[in-house]
């Protein structure tokens, strides 16, 4: 797994007239946690998404750097990891099936087993993980999407209230993922939960 | 590449053959279209020096606006369901181009295998070239899948995405529709393929065109 750091620059987002990001900084290493906490709607989703490449900002900058190699813009996706409340899975498949299609999008192989393996390790029961993500409850969705974040071990994560619809077993499935991970990865964590904002080494708060 | 889009496009079959919201959608408006053309038309209400006009004109309106009722949701449906974010940091924009045009192509050569027989017996329409017209299908079908796609990732994030499919698809597709209409005429009036061949050369430069214009576009389409 490469090591990637990513930092932004006064980042301004602005919809129409209401400037939801003013002048944004900050940096993602491994080995270190970022939180972005503020209440709703201060733009915590959006700097997530800004910096994932999903969104472009108004003002400022993104940039990807694999050691001294900046990364283009295209090779972003190759080395992140997203889950957030807004990105769903697909429905009409299973679990194994959503996590299947992830990977051979990435260009990567990867057996079932070591597929099912993943979903366990997120709490998701074997039984289950056949079953079209459709007739799932809202938690074994949000286990389905973190797992889908994770399937290409990407060197940067970026979760977006990644404890949402989980109860207190779920919360603890993730404090352990991102304890584990955070040695080679970049993590940024955006939320208003005060137990995953414990798990940051640096935090923005935003405003609104 | 070529993986990618194969990954898109079994995705895209999967989640269809376990809905199968487009192929009852595009099925259903073709089947009702046609019954309802036929049991007022028939075999023996157009005169018979009409009939090739009426009949070509009839059978692409037919399929034309069959698959306008179900080629958008390939687009549409990952911007409702909110899969598009995940497909968007997945897949590379020409995977994601390819796979779906692929699926709207598969859509239409399912939905001309059934209609176009059954036109033809419920309608009384002899066609004298039939390979002439597989090959009009044929080609009409990547260049309509082409405008299709394209346009579905035009629209997808617009409120009211259905009815702008349709005013942006009716204008861009006006000129095959009629290319293709010359088309059929000319097979169901000729056996000799040769006869096809002036509407067969601008249905695929206007297929040709589409491609290439989408591989340029689409990518700025999709990510922003």
């Amino acid at each position: 797994m490469a090591s990637v750091t990513v930092s932004f620059e006064d980042l301004w987002k602005r919809f129409g007239r209401r400037a939801v990001l003013t002048g944004v900084s900050g940096t993602l290493r491994p080995g270190r946690v970022l939180v972005v906490t503020g209440p709703n709607g201060a733009g915590k989703s959006t700097l997530l998404s800004i910096v994932s490449g999903l969104l472009r900002p108004s003002r400022g900058t993104v940039r990807y750097r694999n050691g001294e190699t900046e990364l283009p813009r295209r090779a972003w996706c190759g080395v992140i990891g997203v889950a957030a409340p807004d990105m769903a899975v697909y429905e009409e498949l299973s679990a194994i099936e959503n996590l299947r299609l992830f990977t051979r999008l990435r260009g990567l192989r990867a057996t079932d087993d070591q597929l099912a393996e993943l979903l366990d390790r997120l709490g998701l029961a074997a039984r289950e993980q056949r079953r079209p993500v459709g007739v799932y409850s809202s938690g074994m969705k949000q286990r389905v999407k973190l797992a889908q974040a994770l399937v290409h071990d990407p060197p940067v994560l970026l979760l977006d209230e990644p404890s949402s619809n989980l109860d207190g077993a779920g919360h603890e499935v993730v404090a352990a993922l991102v304890r584990e991970r955070r040695p080679a990865t970049a993590i940024a964590v955006a939320t208003n939960d005060p137990r995953e904002a414990a798990w940051g080494d640096e935090e923005i708060h935003l405003a609104g | 590449m070529l993986g990618e889009a194969l990954a898109v496009l079994a995705k895209e079959l999967r989640s269809e053959l376990r809905s199968r919201v487009a192929l009852n959608a595009i099925l259903l408006f073709a089947l009702t279209t046609l019954v309802a053309v036929a049991y007022q038309i028939g075999p023996y209400r157009i005169h018979e020096e009409d009939r090739p006009h009426l009949l070509a004109a009839l059978l692409w309106i037919i399929l034309f606006f069959a698959a306008t009722s179900g080629l958008s949701r390939v687009f549409v449906k990952e911007e409702d369901a909110h899969t598009a974010k995940t497909l968007r940091l997945a897949a590379r924009p020409g995977a994601v181009f390819a796979g779906k045009f692929a699926f709207n192509l598969l859509l239409l050569a399912v939905l001309e295998v059934l209609i176009v027989p059954l036109f033809c017996v419920l309608l009384g329409y002899s066609v004298a070239g039939p390979l002439g017209l597989a090959v009009l299908l044929a080609a009409g079908s990547v260049a309509l899948a082409a405008v299709a796609t394209m346009v579905a990732a035009i629209i997808a994030r617009a409120s009211g995405s259905g009815t702008l499919f349709a005013v942006l698809t009716v204008p861009l597709a006006l000129p095959l529709l009629v290319m293709l209409i010359q088309g059929t005429r000319a097979a169901a009036g000729s056996a000799e393929v040769a006869a096809v061949l002036p509407a067969l050369r601008g249905i695929v430069s206007l297929a040709g065109v589409t491609l290439v214009s989408s591989a340029f576009l689409f990518p700025v389409v999709w990510h922003d």
